[in-house]
């Protein structure tokens, strides 16, 4: 496990003082998760998987297609709740799950609280970039101020400046069908910061670009990692985005095979 | 802006939508002006046609007729305990090509002995130009001509005007009524009775005499009087007498409101709910194809509440939009035709600031509804889901 030192502009509600520096920021235990596809179909994406991720870290979740992976990452993110000990759903050992985010018990929060969290913690960046096509570069990064209450002239800085880290001021005022691939990822990669949130999490973010381009984010996630302390968790397939990373989390199966650094 | 942009992603279809917005509001502008119009007749019509006095005509039935009847009924009518005035009338149509049914009221031509009534009349006629008639008119042809009758004839005081082969000289032109006086000409009672045998077939007029004819009383009741024991005696004095309270009229004229209203405002609700039907299709439809956009929404923060108050607002904007361009087109239209009949002094629709600003919000909240049920949906997509969605 890796716990880089309290790194400069890290989010302060995380990061209180040094000494708990070594508290993870994510941290889950016997996290399970079964889809129910048809009456008797179930799919047992997640079997039981424990996870850690320290403040500062970048870290790959690879693996095969069914593996979990994304299962994993959707209910880091708070998208999906993990399945109760006691769910019906099968394989259960009678274990609770344990999800716990900056400290705190995150398992039984209701939508509304998770959204909330989503909103104003955590920054999200998906495959095909997932910007609204119909609002500017500015208004897709604003959007993300909007739902952390944050409005007006500061969200307004904010959004421009969280443009100008990934390189895009120039092109603020573009629509999404005015971008390349690139750069529509690297404005998804601005909306995803705007908020300084203590989490990133990237669902394969160069899934959908070639090798120049893919060669560029990740230049990008790892300056942002490096100058902000930005805390990462990659979702891929690619080895080279493996690499980039501080550890890489592998699974197989709904469970996890090793870990690496 | 936003919400404009996201409508013109679907230009057709959104201009679609609000056209059937547009339509539906239209059609309730305007036929809730026609509906505002006949209230109004109605209200002014009951004001002016029964002053608390009750009509009497010849020939019976619940409606007035203008058939012949003697003036010496005035007598036996004036000998009813409690009838305070009798003022016999002549009516008749201004001309027989008039005498067919028609929008609105017919041009009449009405003499009565001037000044009887003077006190009593609830509805008080004006003078907008020149003077009403006087008792020292009799024995001239002169006339006192409605506003709408005036306009169509472009007539102002000096001028003549031939009415039923005589010419009479215009002394004065009325006020606006809203109701029958201003489709009428006033003119002399004898003059009336005069030209009112004219009207009549040869058989029957061979056995009258102008000065003795009328079509109708106006009887006043003492005050303090019910008009109903009254009415009683007078249809006792002949079975051939009808007789109309301001009560009866207020029930006739108010049955046939009533009924013309719920057409016509049944009409206009009609065509609004299949444009609100089509807002809900169109959000529908719209959100279906956005629901990708929609799930990015809800991953990056955006609450239940949020996804459903930008829907809702959306649709609400339909709705007003197409509000606002039907009650303009509706207008326009009611302004038109209103111009277009003065001339022949038919003035159908009434266009009121409470009819024109409830359309409006009417189609806005219609909007808001029609755009509840499918933002609902929108609001509960599981993101993850909504996130793969092709």
């Amino acid at each position: 496990m890796t716990a880089i030192a309290n790194p400069i502009g890290h989010p302060a509600r995380v990061m209180a003082d040094a000494t708990v520096a070594t508290a993870p920021l994510l941290e889950g235990r016997n996290l399970r998760k079964t889809y129910r596809l048809g009456r008797r179909n179930t799919v047992e994406a997640l079997r039981g998987v424990d996870v850690r991720i320290e403040p500062g870290e970048v870290v790959a979740i690879m693996g095969p297609s069914g593996s979990g992976k994304s299962t994993l990452m959707h209910i880091l993110g708070l998208l999906h709740a993990p399945d109760r000990a006691d769910g019906a759903a099968g394989g259960s050992d009678g274990l609770r799950p344990e999800l716990s985010f900056g400290g705190r018990d995150v398992v039984a929060l209701s939508d509304g609280e998770r959204t909330k969290i989503r909103a104003r913690e955590m920054g999200f960046v998906f495959q095909d970039f997932n910007l609204v096509p119909t609002l500017t570069a500015l208004e897709n990064v604003l959007l993300a101020c909007d739902y952390a209450d944050r409005g007006g002239r500061a969200a307004r800085s904010a959004a421009l400046e969280a443009l100008e880290m990934v390189g895009l001021s120039e092109r603020a005022g573009h629509r999404p069908a005015e971008l390349s691939g690139g750069e529509q990822q690297r404005v998804a990669i601005a909306r995803a910061l705007v908020n300084r949130p203590a989490l990133v999490l990237a669902d394969e973010p160069t899934g959908n670009l070639d090798s120049a381009r893919t060669g560029e984010v990740l230049g990008l996630l790892q300056r942002l990692n490096r100058e902000h302390g930005q805390t990462f968790v990659l979702v891929t397939h690619d080895q080279e985005v493996g690499e980039a990373c501080d550890r890489v989390i592998r699974m197989r199966d709904g469970l996890v095979r090793d870990e690496e650094r | 802006m936003r919400m404009l942009r996201n409508l013109s992603r679907r230009r057709l279809r959104t201009a679609l939508t609000i056209l059937g917005i547009t339509i539906g509001i239209w059609a309730l502008v305007v036929f809730g002006s026609m509906a505002n119009r006949i209230n109004d007749m109605v209200g002014k019509g009951s004001v002016y046609f029964q002053s608390g006095a009750i009509s009497v005509w010849g020939g019976g039935g619940d409606t007035p007729k203008m058939n012949p009847l003697d003036l010496a009924l005035e007598d036996r009518i004036k000998a009813i305990p409690d009838v305070d005035v009798v003022v016999p009338g002549v009516s008749m149509y201004l001309s027989d090509d008039n005498a067919s049914m028609s929008m609105g009221l017919p041009p009449m031509i009405t003499a009565q002995p001037a000044g009887l009534t003077t006190g009593r009349d609830t509805l008080i006629l004006r003078a907008a130009a020149g003077r009403l008639l006087a008792a020292s008119d009799e024995g001239s042809n002169v006339v006192v001509l409605g506003c709408d009758l005036a306009r169509q004839y472009s007539k102002q005081v000096g001028d003549t005007i031939t009415l039923r082969g005589e010419e009479f000289t215009v002394v004065g032109v009325l006020a606006q009524t809203q109701t029958q006086p201003d489709n009428s000409a006033m003119i002399p009672f004898a003059a009336g009775q005069r030209l009112y045998l004219t009207t009549l077939p040869s058989l029957v007029k061979a056995n009258l005499t102008a000065s003795n004819v009328v079509t109708g009383f106006q009887v006043y009741p003492k005050p303090g009087t019910s008009p109903d024991t009254i009415t009683a005696q007078i249809k006792a004095l002949s079975p051939e007498l009808g007789t109309m309270t301001g009560a009866d009229f207020d029930k006739l004229a108010g049955s046939y409101a009533a009924m013309l209203n719920s057409v016509l405002v049944g009409i206009g609700l009609i065509s609004l709910a299949v444009g609100g039907l089509s807002v809900v299709n169109t959000m529908a439809m719209s959100i279906a194809e956005r629901t990708r956009e929609i799930g990015i929404k809800r991953a990056i923060g955006a609450g239940r509440i949020r996804i459903v108050r930008e829907i809702v607002a959306e649709s609400a904007l339909i709705g007003c939009i197409g509000g606002t361009i039907g009650l303009a087109l509706g207008a326009l239209l009611v302004t038109l035709a209103n111009e277009a009949g003065r001339s022949s002094g038919t003035i159908l629709f009434e266009l009121t600031a409470g009819t024109a600003i409830s359309s409006v919000i009417f189609s806005t909240v219609l909007g808001a509804i029609a755009g509840f049920v499918p933002a609902l949906h929108a609001a509960r997509l599981d993101p993850v889901a909504a996130l793969r969605h092709e």
